[in-house]
């Protein structure tokens, strides 16, 4: 595996600059909130410049070597590595997570959600954005173990400290649940290293190259059993029906950021990882396990739809409906062929942009109604039109819209499954795809279903009479001072007003880009087709 | 009679002594007489000068160990390869010495306002720390026992230090009385293992101690009970029962020390035993050793999540963190000499820093709140938020969470189990998997009482820390982050145990 | 960003071959113009000074030019002329380019010049319809946004681009029929509709899937080909992507049995259901079908010798008889003109499915004109004449002198739409039953013959009731009527579902009450009359009956035409039959209406009610024989409710519990353990090492701790038998 090296200082200062702010943050007084946040958005926004810098130094032509590829020797007794480089499958994720990361520190300028504290508020965040660019770029597995590991903390504090009411035991389960399936991953790791290693003369390695070679002649049973261990790890990351439950706790419960970077970017580590590095590295167990995984994909579509349905909580349901696009994209890995794995990557992608914008409206309005009470909501549209509209527009987006993103998600998934790849085929599983095909389709229908139904439950209609004072009563957006006071009295009385500043400054580029990646998908599929051909070409079409 | 004696006297020959290798006990046993001194002539007032001087002396005798060190692994063997320097033992007396420093940096403030006799305290953790480091070079039954009879006895009595307190009277005796027993035990297999070999030289035991099958009842028994008697200076279950009081009852400083130090040395007994004197009798030990375990984690962790009160919590959490440590030591034998101990070594160096850390948090918030309850923790992050920062790291290392040390501890112990390979290692490694995240639930449950619960009512103004706490404080998070980020400095060849065989 | 590819224009050689001209190269333009033209309005529409109705008028226009260009051009070229295909890369994945295109022939020139057409004179009409309408603006950004759509759809070059348009209008017929959410039932329609519409797509999508399967291409044109040469494919795989593209077109044209949605999306503003619901649309389905027609012909063995029936022909022919039985239930005028619409719908499927390609799709062109004209006259009726009411019975009757434009229109689009002889609909109707005829689908033969007098009939009835007899309700309005009156019907108005006077009234009455029905303003009688001429005239381009076939030459591709069997040759007797039958459904019709609605007493005034026979069959009809109740009542709700709540029971107490249980269970074990094993169990080894026990028991009175001769005891008696074991085991 070839590599390009220039520049290779680029992606460590991307991924670590944060750590900078987070310093400086440390030693501000404790009283200079205003202080704290602007470091905070700054730090944010050179992570995210570093980010977009490396956006126009990478070589769109050479998407399937990595990039900025560093390699240093990091913990010699183990054979691991500090090495970190950046190709077309990387790319969308690790500057996601860096324009997400900024997007909420923007968002919580004047959304500091209660207990306050900004300080630590931000420094997770910070910290979390550093695991999460981290998982993306590692090129060794026990690196890629440790950023994975290192979001654990800041997320269960970031749910636990300023979640909702059942917030330390929505935050207890996140942190035992994914524990729990680390510890199995970490397992499951030793293991293959220890059967690559062998009788090998180099004695080993947990670089991905050398389990790029040397995995797929790993023996069957072995294969299958570290196969799932890893399935395990990351199943419950992304997370697979009936491994999901912590997720509808883990998003109802966190606070408004928390649930975006949970939907954005911590779900898709599962995916991504099973992307690169479970099913590249045993191919021969991935082929014994897609069809389950298909089926296991396909239950998540039609049970997190249903899910959805049964649900009174507005931000209950939209992660419930995670639980269903995630489906889809595992549909597409599932069906182990090139388009259909493409389709997961721009589904991991419109989905961090779409769930993430639902969330952040979610919690707008609870910022307003404090309630998302779908019987107590109505016609939000009437009251505070733009919000109404945007939501409007993430259901349509999320309901799989062609011309906007969602729908490159689903759409090429659902091709995928229908003709999965020849290996699949040939076992005879081709009917069983069929089907799972078919039930899919039918998801698309169910996530119309409950999106639209929400949208016309808490968005049309006349305003909740409860509610149509408080709009008299602040028709006009409060001054959004910087200062914690600002929080807090908005959770006393309900107040009412449109989209103010801060937030049309968070969600405006997410919005744009899900119509321009809808419109032209070329602009992501470009990035991470030729990767991804590589990797799964070996399955055949 | 007398003249046989004198015959006896006459062929003795003075045996070449190596007094650079020794420098440590030496430094260490006049560091005792000095203190000892200095206390006689100090005022009152001046007392805490004997815990300066203390931490003095064990950084001094640090010294020798790093030049040994930097001279290279050349093995020195003195008194017939009875007491053995290389660098295994280099490292760990390394570690006592330091950790023993940490110890005294805790001690100081609790020491003087506990109005503890300062001067006897340090005597006798100096005593103690001269114990472990000798422990740390015996290659033959008498040395070791005589070194652990010397890191032992002083720790009774500082665990009964609190005199005007029953729990610590209490502990103290209890710890008193069990190691008795534990000793008793112990003494017994050794001299059964005397009987075997006719010698106790630990190379000259390992001839006698063979394989599966040619094993009579008495090398079983000798090997066994012997095995008992360290396991119960690890407080291995179901050895461990005195552990919990014992800690709860001693001076906070002294459980750490005990946490910490005394348990390291129990280990590093067990390693020199089990690959110097019973290389062969894997077969024997190993299923033993395989429950002992089993229990120890698992036992350990689920009576840790029971616990409402932090220094019993933190007691059983280093039971089962026992049972990590002695994970590889179940595959002796079978795996890769170098990686069983070096997972052993790496993880006590880790553990030492973390548990100590943990607990000089637990003496800075117990100054504030005085109290050991878990609820006591609760709103820390308000009114101290650089404690709870710490705390924090120091429970996720313990937990096993990168990037903090915990993490690189564990993944070596399971490296070294899953290399093995077979039912036994990968069956204990699956239980070892399973209690990382029951682990996890207790450390998390500190974490949640310090981040998410509100602060009671009462004083909340930032916690003043003392400068040799915060000194402790910043060593061991120290210590812990950068062997988290960078394990790669533990590497080196810190497993040489080939001293001992030299004698052949 | 830098380095991203530009799009890269890749030029079919075949359409190279021959410059097509420059309006046929650049037709995608026809698309893409109203599509930026929604954006403005979107953006900018507030601010300007007509609020957006000028931008979307403009481009509708421009739109019209530049296909009016193409058609010219296309016609020009002669009709041996190959499609005219573009294609650019939209995105690739592992070598396949997947494009956006265009793919202009005969047919997609037809829709285009069609839909770019009625939708000006659509908006022209709106401007007058919903002036001061509270969200007047969105209201064109949808139209416009619409008509973008369709085009996109109807020039798509591949599935995925259709698809794409496909979905935009389903986007727009949402937030046109929702257009006055405030009403709970508005919104329901439009949910409706667009669920209803969805559960189409499912078959959609996966027939798109099942042919990508088989060629690997989206490609229309290589699609179309490939079946037509035939072999190669597996004719199982075919058909049943022909079977789930045909559910896609039930769900998007309003066939049996998913026509339901159809009706209530007569919620939205009138130009909305005469622009979306009746002229182009609902037609996307018929087009479909139209469009990769060999799929459907090979797949379901159109026209195979003794075949009588087949998926689309059955279908259809339902379609056309149950809808327009519907139709004599309703009171609301747009209801009336819905089922009619689908039942036509059903007239283009049915002869799409026995194989009358070209006489189908004439009918799609003929029928856009006099439905769409149709629409508007009720929308100018309700909106002048009636006081924003569409029922009949209660507000309306005897307007054909106060309106007299809107009554002439009214009479030639009726005329056209019942098939009159020398009138539009005639000539593509009747060629459509024709060929039924003349390939032997006999059955259908009938079916269409009985829906041309069934039409006859509805028509006669609803004009009777709106334009004849004496005037009711609203419609009986004279200049100084009083207030009291009015207000009345106001209310009544207001309670009315499908009630289009909201928009207006929220903002204060636009117009001045009292008022009398008159006739609207030149915005709304234009379009109206323009499109009366057309619903005269547009037949004559295909009018066997004189041997004109310019439509079938410019439209018909060359593979359709070796498919599917040569059109019969008229002759005035075959037709004979429709025609009488239309004259008898007209005569019967008239009676029967003058007897139930006139002045005069009759014996069958309430007849429904005495004949209890009579009343069940009404009473089927009238709750549309219960379809809606099937799918409301008892599939959406068991879903929404039992089933959905089943899962989320298993959710919760199942799933979730298990993961909270091995919580509690590990704390509760841990609770036991300390208790049991850790502080008592020692109890049971003190018994067993008694000895151990008791001396330790005496030696230990000094301390307080009663515990420590129980550790003691275990700690020796652990020893003991750990030794014992071992060395049994070893020995």
């Amino acid at each position: 595996m070839d590599v390009l090296r220039d520049q290779n200082w680029l992606l460590s200062l991307g991924t670590f600059l944060p750590l900078a702010g987070v310093l400086i943050i440390m030693f501000l007084p404790k009283r200079d909130e205003a202080l704290t946040k602007q470091v905070a958005v700054i730090t944010a926004g050179a992570t995210l410049a570093v980010g977009i810098y490396t956006l126009m130094q990478f070589n769109y032509d050479e998407t399937s070597k990595l990039q900025f590829f560093t390699s240093h020797d990091w913990i010699k007794p183990i054979r691991a590595t500090y090495s970190i480089g950046l190709d077309g499958i990387s790319l969308p994720m690790y500057i996601l997570s860096m324009l997400i990361t900024f997007l909420c520190v923007v968002y919580s300028m004047d959304h500091v959600p209660n207990p306050g504290n900004p300080k630590a508020f931000f420094s997770l965040i910070l910290i979390l954005q550093v695991g999460m660019a981290g998982t993306f770029i590692a090129q060794d597995l026990i690196l890629f173990f440790v950023f994975f590991e290192i979001v654990l903390l800041p997320m269960y504090f970031l749910i636990g400290v300023w979640g909702g009411e059942n917030r330390q035991y929505a935050s207890l389960k996140f942190f035992l649940y994914t524990m729990f399936g680390s510890a199995l991953m970490l397992v499951a790791f030793i293991a293959l290293f220890i059967v690559t290693k062998g009788n090998s003369a180099e004695g080993g390695s947990f670089a991905f190259a050398w389990f790029m070679e040397h995995g797929p002649q790993v023996g069957k049973t072995a294969a299958l059993w570290i196969f799932a261990g890893m399935f395990v790890g990351f199943a419950v990351k992304v997370p697979m029906f009936p491994f999901h439950t912590w997720l509808p706790d883990a998003h109802t419960q966190a606070p408004t950021v928390g649930s975006v970077i949970l939907a954005a970017i911590l779900l898709k580590l599962g995916t991504y990882g099973f992307i690169r590095i479970a099913i590249p590295f045993l191919p021969q167990a991935a082929i014994k396990w897609a069809p389950a995984i298909g089926v296991l994909a396909a239950i998540g579509i039609i049970y997190g739809a249903l899910g959805c349905l049964a649900q009174r909580d507005t931000k209950r349901l939209i992660a419930f409906s995670s639980v269903a696009h995630m489906g889809f994209v595992m549909l597409g890995i599932s069906s182990l062929t090139p388009l259909g794995v493409n389709a997961a990557i721009f589904g991991m992608v419109a989905h961090g942009l779409i769930t993430g914008m639902l969330f952040f409206v979610a919690g707008s309005i609870k910022e307003r109604y404090h309630t998302l009470e779908i019987s107590r909501l109505s016609g939000i549209l009437k009251q505070m039109p733009h919000l109404g509209w945007i939501a409007g527009f993430c259901a349509m987006a999320s309901l799989g819209l062609p011309g906007l993103a969602g729908f490159w998600g689903e759409f090429p998934a659902i091709l995928s499954a229908w003709s999965p790849a020849q290996v699949l085929r040939d076992n005879g599983h081709w009917s069983l795809f069929k089907v799972i095909t078919v039930v899919a389709a039918l998801g698309t229908v169910f996530a119309a279903a409950y999106l639209l139904w929400l949208f016309q439950r808490i968005c049309m209609g006349e305003p909740n009479p409860e509610f149509l004072d408080a709009a008299h009563r602040s028709n006009h957006a409060p001054a959004h001072s910087l200062s914690a006071a600002a929080n807090d009295d908005h959770h006393d009385e309900v107040r009412i007003y449109d989209v103010n500043g801060y937030e049309w400054a968070s969600w405006a580029p997410l919005l744009i880009l899900i119509v321009v990646l809808g419109v032209y998908p070329q602009l992501l599929f470009k990035i991470f087709d030729a990767p991804v051909t590589q990797l799964f070409g070996i399955f055949g079409k | 009679m007398t003249s046989s004696i004198l015959v006896a006297a006459g062929d003795f020959v003075r045996p070449h002594v190596d007094y650079h290798a020794l420098a440590p006990e030496i430094i260490l046993g006049l560091g005792i007489c000095l203190v000892i001194l200095v206390d006689l002539f100090l005022p009152e007032r001046l007392k805490y000068l004997t815990g300066q001087l203390t931490g003095l002396i064990m950084l001094a005798a640090v010294i020798p160990v790093v030049t040994l060190g930097v001279i290279g692994d050349d093995v020195r063997a003195l008194f017939d390869g009875r007491y053995v320097i290389d660098n295994f033992a280099l490292v760990m007396k390394g570690v006592f010495l330091l950790s023993g420093y940490v110890v005294v940096l805790m001690s100081a403030n609790t020491a003087e306002e506990g109005r503890y006799h300062q001067g006897e305290y340090y005597a006798l953790l100096l005593a103690s720390v001269t114990g472990m480091v000798m422990i740390s070079s015996g290659r033959d039954l008498v040395s070791m026992f005589v070194a652990l009879e010397l890191l032992s006895i002083p720790s009774f009595m500082l665990a009964a230090w609190r005199k005007r307190d029953r729990k610590s009277n209490e502990a103290g005796m209890k710890y008193f009385l069990l190691a008795v027993f534990s000793s008793a035990v112990m003494l017994y297999g050794m001299s059964l293992l005397y009987g075997i070999s006719g010698s106790t030289l630990f190379t000259d035991i390992a001839q006698s101690i063979t394989g599966k099958g040619q094993m009579g009842a008495a090398q079983v028994l000798g090997v066994v009970f012997v095995i008992i008697g360290f396991a119960f200076k690890v407080s291995a279950v179901p050895f461990h029962s005195w552990a919990p009081d014992v800690y709860e009852g001693s001076p906070t400083p002294i459980t750490a020390f005990l946490s910490v130090a005394s348990k390291a040395a129990g280990f590093v007994a067990l390693v020199v035993l089990i690959f110097v004197s019973f290389p062969q009798a894997g077969d024997t030990y190993r299923p033993f050793l395989w429950v002992l375990t089993a229990l120890t984690m698992t036992i350990g962790n689920l009576m840790a999540l029971r616990q409402t009160n932090m220094v019993r919590m933190l007691a059983y959490s280093s039971i089962s963190q026992g049972g990590f440590v002695m994970m590889p030591l179940v595959v002796a034998g079978r795996g890769e000499t170098d990686s069983i101990i070096r997972a052993v070594v790496i993880y006590l160096i880790i553990y030492s820093a973390t548990n100590l850390g943990a607990f000089a948090v637990v003496i800075a918030v117990a100054r504030r709140t005085g109290s050991g309850e878990i609820s006591s923790y609760s709103g820390l992050l308000k009114y101290a938020p650089g404690l709870t920062w710490v705390m924090t790291l120091f429970l996720a290392s313990l937990a096993g969470i990168p990037p903090f040390g915990g993490w690189y501890a564990k993944f070596g112990a399971f490296r070294a189990v899953l290399e093995a390979g077979g039912g036994w290692a990968n069956s204990i490694a699956v239980i070892a998997a399973f209690n990382t995240v029951i682990s996890a639930a207790y450390y998390i449950n500190v974490m949640r009482q310090m981040w998410m619960r509100p602060a009671p009512e009462g004083d909340h103004s930032p916690i003043k820390v003392p400068g040799a706490l915060m000194a402790a404080l910043a060593i061991t998070a120290i210590a812990t982050l950068v062997l988290g980020i960078l394990p790669g400095l533990t590497n080196g060849n810190i497993t040489d145990l080939s001293g001992a065989f030299l004698i052949r | 960003m830098l380095g991203f590819p530009l799009i890269r224009y890749a030029e079919e050689p075949a359409a190279a071959a021959h410059a097509a001209g420059w309006f046929l190269d650049h037709a995608w333009l026809i698309a893409l113009i109203p599509a930026i033209g929604f954006a403005i309005i979107l953006f900018f529409g507030k601010k300007l000074p007509f609020k957006g109705a000028e931008v979307g008028i403009a481009s509708m226009v421009a739109s019209l030019v530049l296909s009016a260009g193409a058609v010219y051009q296309w016609i020009d070229l002669g009709h041996d002329a190959h499609p005219v295909i573009k294609t650019w890369t939209w995105w690739q994945s592992g070598g396949m380019q997947f494009t956006l295109g265009q793919h202009i022939d005969g047919l997609a020139l037809m829709a285009l010049i069609l839909v770019s057409f009625i939708s000006t004179l659509v908006q022209i009409y709106s401007v007058e319809y919903v002036r001061d309408d509270r969200r007047f603006t969105h209201f064109f950004a949808s139209l416009t946004l619409f008509s973008a759509g369709m085009l996109t759809m109807v020039l798509a070059e591949n599935m995925v681009q259709l698809i794409l348009g496909w979905e935009i209008m389903g986007l727009c017929s949402f937030m046109l029929i929702g257009h006055w959410w405030e009403e709970k039932a508005n919104s329901n329609a439009a949910l409706k509709a667009f669920w209803t519409v969805r559960v189409g797509d499912m078959g959609l999508l996966v027939g798109t899937a099942v042919l990508f399967g088989m060629f690997h291409t989206f490609s229309i044109d290589k699609i179309n080909n490939t079946v037509a040469e035939g072999g190669g494919f597996s004719k199982s795989m075919l058909m049943t992507a022909a079977i789930a593209l045909f559910i896609a077109c039930i769900g998007k044209s309003g066939q049996f049995p998913l026509h339901t949605w159809l009706p209530d999306a007569m919620a939205g503003p009138t130009p909305v259901s005469s622009l979306l619901h009746s002229s182009t649309m609902v037609v996307a389905g018929v087009f479909l079908v139209a469009r990769i027609y060999p799929v459907f012909h090979t797949g379901l063995d159109i026209n195979v010798a003794g075949q009588q029936f087949n998926l689309i022909a059955v279908i259809g022919g339902i379609t056309v008889l149950i809808a327009a039985v519907l139709a004599f239930v309703q009171n609301d005028i747009k209801k009336v003109l819905a089922y009619s619409t689908v039942s036509q719908l059903g007239y283009m499927m049915m002869g799409l499915g026995v194989g009358a390609w070209t006489a189908a799709v004439f009918h799609i062109f003929t029928h856009a004109f006099f439905k769409c004209c149709l629409f508007l006259c009720a929308g100018s009726v309700s909106h002048t004449g009636s006081h924003h009411s569409f029922d009949m019975k209660a507000d309306m009757g005897g307007l054909r002198k106060k309106m007299p434009v809107t009554f002439i229109t009214w009479m030639l689009s009726t005329a056209a739409l019942c098939g009159v002889p020398f009138f539009s609909g005639f000539f593509s109707k009747d060629e459509i039953i024709d060929s039924a005829h003349a390939n032997h689908y006999t059955v259908f033969w009938v079916v269409g013959l009985i829906g041309a007098f069934l039409t006859t009939a509805y028509m006669t009835r609803a004009t009777y009731l709106t334009f004849f007899g004496q005037a009711r309700g609203a419609a009986a309005h004279f200049v100084h009527g009083d207030d009291h009156a009015d207000a009345d019907h106001h209310g009544a108005a207001d309670s009315h579902a499908t009630d289009d006077a909201h928009g207006a009234h929220d903002v204060k009455h636009s117009r001045p009450l009292p008022f009398a029905p008159h006739d609207s303003g030149w915005l709304i009688t234009v379009p109206l009359i323009i499109l009366a001429a057309l619903a005269v005239v547009s037949g004559y381009l295909n009018a066997p009956a004189f041997h004109i076939e310019k439509f079938h030459h410019w439209v018909t591709p060359h593979l359709i035409n070796e498919m599917v069997p040569e059109a019969p040759v008229f002759k005035w007797v075959n037709a004979l039959p429709s025609i009488a039958l239309v004259a008898l459904g007209f005569i019967v019709s008239l009676a029967i209406s003058k007897a139930v609605f006139g002045s005069e007493p009759s014996p069958l005034k309430g007849l429904t009610k005495r004949n209890s026979l009579l009343g069940a069959g009404h009473r089927f009809v009238a709750n549309k024989y219960y379809l809606d109740d099937l799918y409301e009542k008892v599939i959406v709700r068991s879903i929404a409710h039992p089933i959905a709540q089943g899962a989320y029971w298993i959710n919760q107490r199942v799933i979730d519990a298990t993961v909270n249980s091995v919580g509690i269970g590990g704390r509760k074990s841990a609770g036991w353990v300390y208790r049991n094993v850790d502080q008592r169990m020692v109890d049971g080894v003190v018994n067993g090492s008694g000895i151990a026990a008791s001396e330790a028991g005496e030696s230990l009175r000094a301390s307080q701790s009663g515990k420590v001769n129980q550790y003691g005891a275990l700690l020796f008696g652990a020893a003991a038998v750990g030794a014992l074991v071992l060395v049994i085991v070893n020995s």
